[in-house]
C-alpha cells in the first residue's frame, strides 16, 4: 500500500508517450508524448484535423493506437504489445476503465431519463449497489445544476442541460480523469457559459481534466498545462499562461491570432 | 433479458422435443400397432366431414375402420390433400392411404395394394348440355380439371387432354360449371353424389369414360408387405360376412365391393343445406382452428423467427466475412424462394434425410426460418439507424457488446424496427395458410373441408378472411399502442 501511495506521488495521473496513429495511409498521430499530474487540467489546442481528438480518444481506447504507451494510474498499455483477441481486448478495456469521455455531441440515451443516464455505468457496468449509485448520482446531478432534472428524459432538456448530463454520466464512473472533446462547441452560444462553469468547478475540486476546447478565454482561466497540436504533433506545451500569453513557436503564434481575432 | 432468452429456448424445447416424443411414445405404449391413415376428407362420400357433427366419414373411412378391427390395427387419421399423399406415403407421414386409389401399373409396381374394395366406373362430366363433350375421345385438345396425380388425370390426358391441377371434385365441378374448363373425368360414385347433395344442375354426366371397371384399392408402402397381407385377409373376410356390402348399401344403395353389385343409386342425396346452417355449422370449427392452429403457429414461428433474425443480423454486421457471408447467403435463399417450396422442403424434403417433425413442428420451422430471412434484413438496418454515438457512450461507461445491445441498442432500434416488423407478423398470419397443405388443421383448411362438402366457396372462404381480417385489425391497433410506448421519449 504504502509502495503504491509513493510510486503515485512521483508518478503523473496521466502518461502519454510515442502515441502513433494512422487511418489508412493518413498519419494522424505522429509521436505524442505528454503528462498530466494528478489534480490538474490540461487543454488541448490546434487547428482542425491535427489530432486533438484522436488524443482524447487513443486515452479512452474509443482509438486503438498503433504504437504508444498509455498510463493512467495503475494501469499502463504498450499498444505496440498488445496482444490481438480477447487478451488485448481485456487490456483495453481496463485502461478505458481509468477514464471518463464527456462528447461533443452528449450522446446521452434518449430511452432513459436523466437518473437512469448517470447509473447506467455505475450499476451495469461496475455492478455497484443501486441505492448506493443513485444517491451518488443524485449528488453529481446537484452538482451540475440539475438536481430536480432526474426524472426528465433527454430530450427534455436544453443543449446545455444534456451536456451537464453527460459530465454527470461520466463523472458517475468515478475516473481518475475526465475527458472532454469540445464539450461546448455544439451549443448555441448562451448556452456555453453554464457548461464551462462546471467544468471550471470539476478542476477546482480536484478532478484531472484533459480538455479540447476552442474557447481560448477559458483554457487560460482553467488549464495548468496547455499542449498545442498541429499535423499530429505536439508543437508547444507549458503553462497556459506562457503558450496562451507568450507562444514561442510561429504555428502556436498565428493560430492564437487567428483564433481569437477571427477575420 | 434473461427471461426472454429462457422463453425462447423453452418454447424450443416444447416444439423440437415434446411433439415427437409424444408420438414416439403414443405407438410404443399400445399393444396394437398404430396405422396412421392418410385420406382427403374432402372427397364425399368417400371420405368427407359430417356437416353436424363435423367427424370425418364416409364409405372408405367406414371401410378401413372395418378392416381394422379384423386386423387389430389402431387407425390415426391423417387428413392430406390428394396431390401430396403419395409423397405423404413415401415420406412414412402415413402408412396406407384409404381414399379411393384406383389401380394401375405404375402404382402396382411403386406401392403395396390390397385387394379390390371398391369397383367403379369413370365418367365424363360436362357443363349442362355442351354437345362437344360426350366420350372420352372428345376430350382431345380441350382441357380437364383433376387432381393432377389421379388416375383420372392420367386417364383425361391418355386421351388427349389437357388438366387443370385442382383440389377436389367439388372445386372442379365449380371451375366446370364456371366455364374455366371443358369437362372432368372421375369415379361415376362421387359424380353421382355430388349431383344429388348439391342439387346442381350446371353439370351433368356425358357419358361412360371407356368400358373398363375401375378399381380402388388401400395402398400402402412396398415393404410393408405385412399390413397388406394382414388387409386382404380382413377384406377377404368382410366381403363373406357381407360387411362390406352392407357399408356400400348404407351410402350407394348397391354393392361396389363387387364387380356387379348393381349400379350406384345417390339420388337422395346427403340434404342440401342452405348457406346460413354450413356458416353456422362451420364458423367453430373455424374459430377453433384459428384459436388452436392458426395464432399459435404465427406467434411461435414469429418469436423464434425475430430471435433468429436478430442472430442473422448480427452475423451480417459482424466483421467477421464468414459470419457475414453465411448470413448474406441465408437472407438470399430465403427471399429468393418461395415460402410454399420452403414449406415442402422441410416437411416432405427433410425425411429423405432422416429429419422427421410433426406437421405443426414442420410449419414452424419453415415460417420462422421465412420469418428470420426477412426480418434480419429489418434489424440489420434497425441497428445500423442507432447513431454511432450510442455505442461509443456505451462503450465508454464500460457496457460490453450484449449489454451494449441489449441495453442501449435494441430497444432505440425497436423504435426503428416495429412498423416493419409488424408488417411480417400480419403476413405470416396470413401465410400460415398455407400450413393447410402439410396436414394442418388450421383456419383456412377448416374452411377446405366445409367448401368441399356443401359447396358454399364464396360464403365460406369469405368467412374464412373476416376471421382473418379481425385479428389483422386487433394486430395492428396492438402495434399502434406499442409505437406509442416506444415514441415516449422523443420529442413529438
Ligand atoms: N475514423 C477515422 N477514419 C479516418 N480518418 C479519420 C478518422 N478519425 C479522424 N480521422 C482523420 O484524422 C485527422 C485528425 O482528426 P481529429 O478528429 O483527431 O482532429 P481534431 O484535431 O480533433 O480536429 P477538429 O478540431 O476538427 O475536431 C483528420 O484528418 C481526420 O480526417
Ligand atoms: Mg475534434
Amino acid at each position: 500500500m504504502t509502495d503504491t501511495t509513493e510510486r503515485n506521488a512521483e508518478r503523473a495521473r496521466v502518461r502519454v508517450s510515442g502515441l502513433e496513429k494512422s487511418f489508412g495511409d493518413n498519419k494522424v498521430l505522429r509521436g505524442i508524448d505528454f503528462e498530466a499530474r494528478e489534480g490538474t487540467s490540461t487543454v488541448l489546442l490546434g487547428p482542425s484535423g491535427s489530432g486533438k481528438t484522436t488524443v482524447l480518444r487513443s486515452l479512452n481506447v474509443l482509438e486503438t493506437p498503433d504504437r504508444g504507451v498509455i498510463g493512467i494510474d495503475d494501469v499502463e498499455v504498450d499498444f505496440a504489445a498488445l496482444p490481438p483477441g480477447k487478451a488485448g481486448r481485456r487490456a483495453s478495456g481496463l485502461l478505458r476503465a481509468q477514464s471518463g469521455m464527456v462528447f461533443q455531441a452528449h450522446n446521452l440515451f434518449p430511452h432513459r431519463t436523466v437518473l437512469e443516464n448517470v447509473i447506467e455505468g455505475p450499476v451495469v457496468a461496475q455492478k455497484r449497489p443501486r441505492e448506493e449509485a443513485v444517491a451518488d448520482a443524485r449528488t453529481l446531478l446537484d452538482q451540475v445544476r440539475l438536481g430536480d432534472r432526474g426524472d426528465a428524459y433527454p430530450f427534455q432538456l436544453s443543449g446545455g442541460q444534456q451536456q451537464r448530463v453527460g459530465i454527470a454520466r461520466a463523472l458517475a464512473l468515478k475516473p481518475r480523469v475526465v475527458l472532454f472533446d469540445e464539450p461546448t462547441s455544439a451549443l448555441d452560444p448562451e448556452l456555453v457559459g453554464e457548461v464551462l462553469a462546471v467544468i471550471k468547478d470539476l478542476a477546482a475540486d480536484g478532478w484531472t481534466t484533459v480538455i479540447v476546447t476552442h474557447e481560448i478565454r477559458f483554457a487560460e482561466q482553467v488549464a495548468d498545462q496547455v499542449l498545442f497540436l498541429d499535423g499530429g504533433v505536439i508543437v508547444e506545451k507549458g503553462p497556459s499562461a506562457r503558450v496562451i500569453g507568450d507562444p514561442r513557436e510561429e504555428r502556436t503564434r498565428r493560430f492564437l491570432k487567428r483564433v481569437l481575432d477571427p477575420g | 433479458m434473461r427471461r426472454v432468452l429462457r422463453g425462447v429456448v423453452l418454447l424450443l424445447l416444447v416444439v423440437f422435443v415434446a411433439p415427437s416424443q409424444v408420438a414416439a411414445a403414443s405407438a410404443r405404449d399400445t399393444g396394437q400397432p398404430v396405422v396412421r391413415v392418410g385420406t382427403e376428407g374432402t372427397y364425399p362420400p368417400f371420405s368427407f366431414h359430417d356437416p353436424r357433427t363435423q367427424a370425418l366419414g364416409g364409405y372408405d373411412i367406414e371401410v378401413v375402420e372395418a378392416i381394422a378391427d379384423q386386423a387389430g390395427w389402431k387407425l390415426e387419421f391423417v387428413e392430406t390433400q390428394w396431390d401430396t399423399i403419395f409423397p405423404a406415403l413415401d415420406a412414412r407421414r402415413i402408412d396406407v392411404i384409404a381414399n379411393q386409389v384406383s389401380v394401375n401399373d405404375e402404382r402396382r409396381s411403386k406401392y403395396g395394394l390390397s385387394d379390390t374394395d371398391t369397383y367403379s366406373h369413370g365418367v365424363v362430366v360436362r357443363r349442362t348440355g355442351d354437345d362437344g363433350v360426350k366420350t372420352l375421345a372428345d376430350l382431345k385438345g380441350k382441357t380437364t380439371a383433376q387432381s393432377s396425380t389421379s388416375n383420372w388425370a392420367k386417364v383425361a390426358r391418355d386421351a388427349g387432354a389437357n388438366v387443370e391441377a385442382v383440389e377436389g371434385f367439388a372445386q372442379a365441378a365449380e371451375l366446370l360449371a364456371q366455364g374455366r374448363v371443358d369437362a372432368i373425368v372421375n369415379d361415376n360414385i362421387a359424380v353421382l353424389d355430388y349431383l344429388a347433395s348439391t342439387g346442381s344442375d350446371d353439370v351433368e354426366i356425358a357419358g361412360n369414360a371407356g368400358e373398363e371397371l375401375s378399381e380402388q384399392v388401400l395402398a400402402f408402402r412396398k415393404d410393408d408387405s405385412a399390413l397388406v397381407d394382414q388387409a386382404n385377409r380382413a377384406i377377404t373376410a368382410l366381403k363373406a360376412d357381407g360387411t362390406l356390402a352392407g357399408i356400400s348399401r348404407k351410402y350407394f344403395k348397391a354393392d361396389v365391393s363387387v364387380p356387379d353389385g348393381g349400379s350406384a343409386d345417390l339420388s337422395e342425396g346427403r340434404g342440401h343445406r342452405g348457406t346460413w346452417e354450413v356458416l353456422r355449422s362451420t364458423a367453430w370449427p373455424m374459430l377453433v382452428g384459428l384459436v388452436k392452429v392458426t395464432i399459435p403457429l404465427t406467434l411461435l414461428s414469429f418469436a423464434i423467427g425475430l430471435a433468429l433474425a436478430l442472430v442473422v443480423a448480427l452475423a451480417r454486421i459482424s466483421s467477421s466475412r464468414i459470419l457475414s457471408g453465411l448470413a448474406r447467403a441465408f437472407i438470399s435463399i430465403i427471399r429468393g424462394t418461395p415460402l410454399l417450396l420452403q414449406l415442402f422442403i422441410v416437411f416432405y424434403g427433410l425425411p429423405q434425410i432422416g429429419l422427421k417433425f410433426p406437421p405443426f413442428t414442420a410449419a414452424v420451422i419453415a415460417f420462422s426460418l421465412n420469418v428470420a430471412g426477412y426480418a434480419a434484413e429489418v434489424v440489420r438496418a434497425a441497428i445500423l439507424a442507432v447513431p454511432k454515438g450510442q455505442f461509443e457512450a456505451a462503450a465508454t461507461i464500460g457496457l460490453g457488446y450484449s449489454l451494449t445491445l441489449r441495453r442501449i441498442v435494441l430497444p432505440q432500434a425497436a423504435r426503428t424496427a416495429v412498423p416493419p416488423l409488424s408488417n411480417t407478423l400480419l403476413s405470416l398470419l396470413k401465410d400460415t395458410s398455407l400450413g393447410s397443405v402439410v396436414l394442418l388443421t388450421e383456419l383456412f383448411r377448416e374452411s377446405q373441408l366445409a367448401a368441399a362438402e356443401s359447396n358454399e366457396f364464396l360464403a365460406l372462404y369469405a368467412f374464412a378472411g373476416l376471421y382473418y381480417w379481425v385479428i389483422c385489425v386487433g394486430l395492428s391497433a396492438a402495434q399502434k399502442r406499442l409505437e406509442t410506448r416506444l415514441d415516449r421519449y422523443v420529442a413529438t
